[in-house]
């Protein structure tokens, strides 16, 4: 579970970029948060992910509280989190392999394990056949799938996929969302930080508006609020 | 840290010397010139001790006893030399040896001196040698003050401009080097600082899933100790043929010199050069990376 309560996040220089948010999100969940620019998503994923501490409330992400974790704690409670990133970030002098496989080195994985883990979840993704490939080999929507690959490699609770759809093509959105809701259904958490209204509408999810900082609408199945 | 990823953060760290090949070289150039400073004058140091040491015979006074001293008068004096401090043994001379030492001296022309038998001007003496140069002055002065005593002789003099030689080379050299190393630190931080920016996504996706800052940190800490200790083992090269270089010359033109065999020194020159540059490299790392490990 992912509980926000009365959060506040005021940054040196002042700006308030998140105001009394509160909000759980259940294990298993499949959740949209949206918002216009500024309104204060990159924030919330910064907090998720303990880049940022919030100058107030709480957060419990498990069983991890957010606002009290030792900094030597935090790597562990990332191990929980799996990130896709709008840009990627593919190293280019790796193959697609080399790639996913970085994830589970970086946290001392022996390599028997990722020997065997490495090929079966590029299996998953259908990219078995490219793993010897360099990410400037593939098209948009195959690096944002080695991009989840690696983001699951690590078997984490919860995916947070930061505008995900924003460099590929409208047919790989589609497979891009198709893989996220495949790794929902195995009891999964994701959440999707987007201002794709198209694509909020036609999943049909949960979806936490916010906006100036502030929830402005949190609607289980619902669509995108219109001001997005 | 796994011991299945030793290889491969070390794999990194050699990775870094690489990607930064101009700095690496430079870094690795300024501390190894800053090793052979630091061998070249400690050995120059060390064999100026060494020297100094042999030169020893030179910490003598001579004290001249007044000519009308009787016996009784002499052992006093020499029970009140026995009792200073610095003193590290004392040798009496009688006027009656001395004028035979002369006259061995003479050798074969001994006869002239047969004249001054009876009547003998030669004083009675003690040879004094101090124990530490730093206190003669002061041992002069009170061997000068003791009665019965007509005058003091000293050579410490020459011991003591050798003494300010080896004092002044020691302030030149922790300048020097003290200069030297912290251009060496400098140029090792930003070389370390080069890599984190050129590995600066790696760093971040690492983060994000979960890498621990050792995990993180250990190959920038690797390439640090592998400054370090290409720096030392150049310098070490270098210092073994300057060192036997001057030996040789030294050997040949300054026969009453003597020069410590770079064989007898050579372990404590290797450890000595491979535990400063190594400490060296990992503190410019770890300067480096100090912003870097708070994140």
């Amino acid at each position: 579970m992912i509980e926000f309560e009365n959060v506040r996040m005021v940054y040196p220089n002042g700006t308030e970029a998140l105001s009394d948010v509160s909000l759980k999100i259940d294990e298993g969940e499949f959740v949209f948060i949206v918002g216009a620019s500024g309104a204060g998503k990159s924030t919330l994923l910064h907090l998720l992910l303990r880049e940022e501490k919030a100058t107030d409330g709480t957060i419990r992400v498990g069983d991890y509280d957010l606002s009290t974790i030792r900094n030597r704690k935090i790597p562990y409670y990332r191990r929980k989190l799996g990130v896709v990133f709008q840009d990627f970030k593919l190293f280019d002098h790796k193959t697609v392999y080399e790639n996913v496989s970085f994830a589970m080195r970086a946290i001392g994985a022996p390599s028997s394990l990722i020997r065997v883990r490495v090929p079966a979840i590029l299996k998953s993704v259908d990219l078995s056949a490219k793993y010897k490939s360099f990410p400037t080999e593939l098209s948009g929507g195959e690096q944002q799938r080695v991009s989840f690959a690696r983001a699951i490699a690590n078997n984490p609770d919860i995916i947070i996929a930061d505008e995900p759809t924003a460099n590929i093509d409208p047919e790989m959105t589609f497979e891009m969302m198709n893989l996220l809701l495949k790794f929902n259904k195995l009891g999964k958490t994701v959440i999707v930080i987007t201002h794709e209204r198209g694509l909020v509408n036609y999943l049909k999810k949960r979806v936490i508006t916010l906006d100036k900082g502030r929830i402005v609408d949190d609607t289980k199945g619902g669509l995108a609020n219109e001001s997005l | 840290m796994s011991r299945f990823n030793v290889g491969y953060l070390v794999g990194q760290g050699a990775k870094g010397l690489f990607r930064n090949g101009v700095l690496s070289v430079a870094a690795i150039a300024v501390l190894m010139a800053c090793l052979v400073v630091l061998g070249s004058f400690s050995g120059l140091l060390y064999n100026i001790n060494i020297n100094l040491d042999k030169i020893a015979l030179l910490n003598e006074i001579v004290v001249i006893v007044d000519y009308d001293c009787d016996d009784a008068k002499v052992s006093e004096i020499e029970d009140t030399i026995l009792a200073l401090d610095n003193i590290e043994s004392i040798t009496f001379t009688s006027k009656e040896e001395a004028l035979e030492q002369e006259k061995n001296r003479y050798g074969e022309y001994s006869d002239v001196l047969d004249l001054l038998d009876k009547d003998n001007p030669l004083p009675d003496i003690f040879r004094v040698r101090y124990a530490s140069l730093a206190g003669v002055s002061t041992l002069v002065y009170e061997l000068e003050h003791i009665d019965g005593v007509k005058k003091v002789s000293n050579r410490s003099d020459i011991a003591s401009d050798i003494e300010n030689v080896k004092n002044g080379v020691m302030r030149v050299f922790i300048g020097f080097l003290a200069v030297l190393f912290v251009v060496s630190v400098f140029i090792i931080i930003n070389a370390i600082r080069a890599t984190v920016q050129s590995r600066s996504k790696e760093i971040t996706v690492m983060r994000y899933v979960g890498a621990t800052n050792r995990f993180m940190m250990t190959p920038f800490w690797v390439e640090g100790i592998l400054i370090g200790l290409f720096a030392s083992i150049l310098a070490f090269g270098i210092q073994w043929y300057l060192y036997n270089y001057i030996e040789v010359m030294i050997s040949n033109g300054y026969k009453w010199l003597y020069i410590v065999p770079f064989a007898d020194i050579y372990l404590k020159v290797l450890i000595a050069f491979v535990g400063i540059g190594v400490l060296t490299g990992l503190f410019g790392s770890l300067i480096s990376l100090r912003k870097f490990s708070r994140k």
